[in-house]
């Protein structure tokens, strides 16, 4: 019985491999968005970078045409027991290098895509519109708190709320205000719903990322338009109005990477209809699906070995 | 053991290119967890979007979501699991959550209750059951956590703040994910 754990796996994931996971459809849209969008994963420009892969992992970039699309740890994972090693811990954060280096990218070279999670949700910095100059520049501590309160712009601080946030929020005329407990203003952001809904202009000052030519095949998103990432959306907006008009999909955001942990949230197996039969969970893996993309993990130790694209 | 040959079927399942899912009304179960017996998925035709509209029941959910301009997103490729409550979860406390003049609010609400992927509720049985806690947690689109649990046969979710629903009547396998219809609003208003 137990020799037929391992024998699944093989089968699963090499009737896997070629089907599902796909190389960057090559739209010809060229790579311009995605070398700006990414996570700081190139490989195309993080060969020399002082990380440094000279303690003779032997997984250097010149290996990279030959493999496929799927890259898996286990071709790192082997050099864990070379003797000349004296320091395992810090061989181990050389190996999460190199297979983030590595495994972020297709077949054809061009990188795998995350958006960046923004711990700060993408807040601006400095002075808000309507509350700017005001005495130090910005509202003094105290005086926000009490003008919000003046205004009722504080009672739905709930819906923005998460555990663990000391925070508060309070909303005005499409911005999110943060403060901290004492009402001092730490950023403010453009709120879906609010400045960022179909028919508002892109806020100015707001910083975004281009959408990836993966997530426009992945979302079939109509390339008439640009679509932005900012805080947890994909907005399409107008490029020559700059105005949004729709909000295409909502993203976690968060930045799943091969080495890393699964983060807390993917406990519950949430693979599309589609591909449950090649990517059911089992002995040596489990998959999560977030943004897009698959994630397999090593079901004991929650690292994530695999990132799956999803193109039919 | 049992677990063991389940597995060891997994393959099986890919080659014949069956489905291990579950049925339309659920039961799907991870890999690792499912029934023995192959059942076909078969999800509507329906998106998401379609689903919430065609159901009285969510009436003031589609009200919100039309008013937060996400109908959209419910109508694109996702996939989503909504927890959708139903017209009655919506207490006064929560406010008018699809006036105009709340529509970042309600966009936030709805953020609030939606996860990644596709959730069956046997999916949820399943992480429940193979957790040591007896709970399992999924991230939304706002950045907070679900919490699952089970009261006798009945799942419970919990959102971060502590607001706690049931999840009730029938799951419906949209084209594009899954509404998991739900009594309470999962963000708690404040005092």
């Amino acid at each position: 019985m137990y020799k037929l754990v391992p024998i699944t796996s093989a089968l699963v994931l090499a009737l896997a491999a070629p089907t599902a996971v796909l190389a960057d459809p090559g739209n010809g849209k060229g790579g311009d968005k995605q070398e700006r969008g990414q996570r700081g994963g190139n490989a195309e420009r993080g060969n020399d970078n002082g990380n440094g892969n000279g303690r003779g992992n032997g997984n250097g970039n010149d290996r990279r045409a030959d493999r496929p699309d799927v890259q898996i740890v286990e071709g790192v994972r082997g050099d864990r027991n070379d003797d000349r090693r004296t320091d395992r811990r810090d061989d181990r954060r050389e190996v999460r290098r190199e297979v983030e280096r590595q495994v972020f990218q297709t077949r054809d070279g061009r990188p795998v895509v995350y958006f960046r999670h923004d711990d700060d949700r993408g807040l601006i910095v400095g002075c808000p519109p309507g509350l700017a100059k005001k005495n130090n520049g910005c509202l003094p501590p105290g005086q926000a708190r009490q003008i919000a309160r003046a205004a009722g712009v504080d009672r739905y601080d709930w819906m923005w709320r998460t555990r663990d946030d000391a925070n508060r929020y309070e909303y005005r005329d499409g911005y999110l205000y943060r403060m901290n407990q004492q009402g001092s203003l730490l950023g403010y952001l453009p709120v879906l719903g609010g400045a960022l809904s179909p028919g508002s202009a892109w806020p100015t000052r707001y910083r975004y990322q281009p959408a990836p030519d993966y997530y426009s095949s992945y979302f079939g998103l109509n390339q008439n338009q640009d679509y932005r990432y900012a805080d947890g959306a994909l907005y399409g907006v107008n490029p020559q109005t700059q105005m949004i008009s729709q909000v295409a999909a909502l993203l976690t955001g968060q930045n799943l990477g091969v080495g890393q942990r699964l983060p807390s949230g993917y406990d519950v197996y949430n693979v599309p209809y589609g591909y449950r039969d090649q990517y059911a969970d089992n002995a040596t893996s489990m998959y999560r699906y977030n943004d897009g993309y698959l994630y397999q993990a090593d079901p004991k130790t929650q690292l994530i070995t695999t990132v799956i694209q999803l193109l039919t | 053991m049992k677990t063991m040959m389940r597995w060891a079927l997994a393959p099986l399942c890919v080659v014949t290119l069956v489905a291990c899912g579950d049925g339309a009304g659920g039961g799907a179960g991870n890999g690792a967890g499912k029934a023995g017996g192959p059942t076909a998925v078969t999800p509507s035709s329906q998106t998401l979007a379609q689903t919430l509209k065609g159901d009285r029941t969510f009436g003031t959910l589609e009200r919100v979501l039309d008013n937060a301009a996400l109908g959209e997103v419910l109508a694109g490729k996702g996939p989503y699991t909504v927890f959708a409550p139903s017209d009655a979860a919506f207490t006064a406390s929560a406010g008018d959550l699809g006036d105009e003049a709340m529509k970042a609010q309600g966009a936030a609400m709805l953020r609030a209750h939606i996860v990644p992927g596709s959730l069956t509720r046997a999916d949820i049985r399943a992480a429940i059951d193979q957790s040591s806690s007896g709970t399992a947690e999924m991230r939304t689109m706002a950045n907070s956590l679900l919490t699952f649990s089970k009261d006798g046969d009945t799942l419970i979710v919990t959102g971060d703040n502590g607001a706690r629903g049931r999840l009730t009547g029938e799951e419906t396998l949209a084209s594009n994910g899954v509404v998991q219809p739900v009594d309470a609003l999962l963000v708690k208003a404040a005092g």
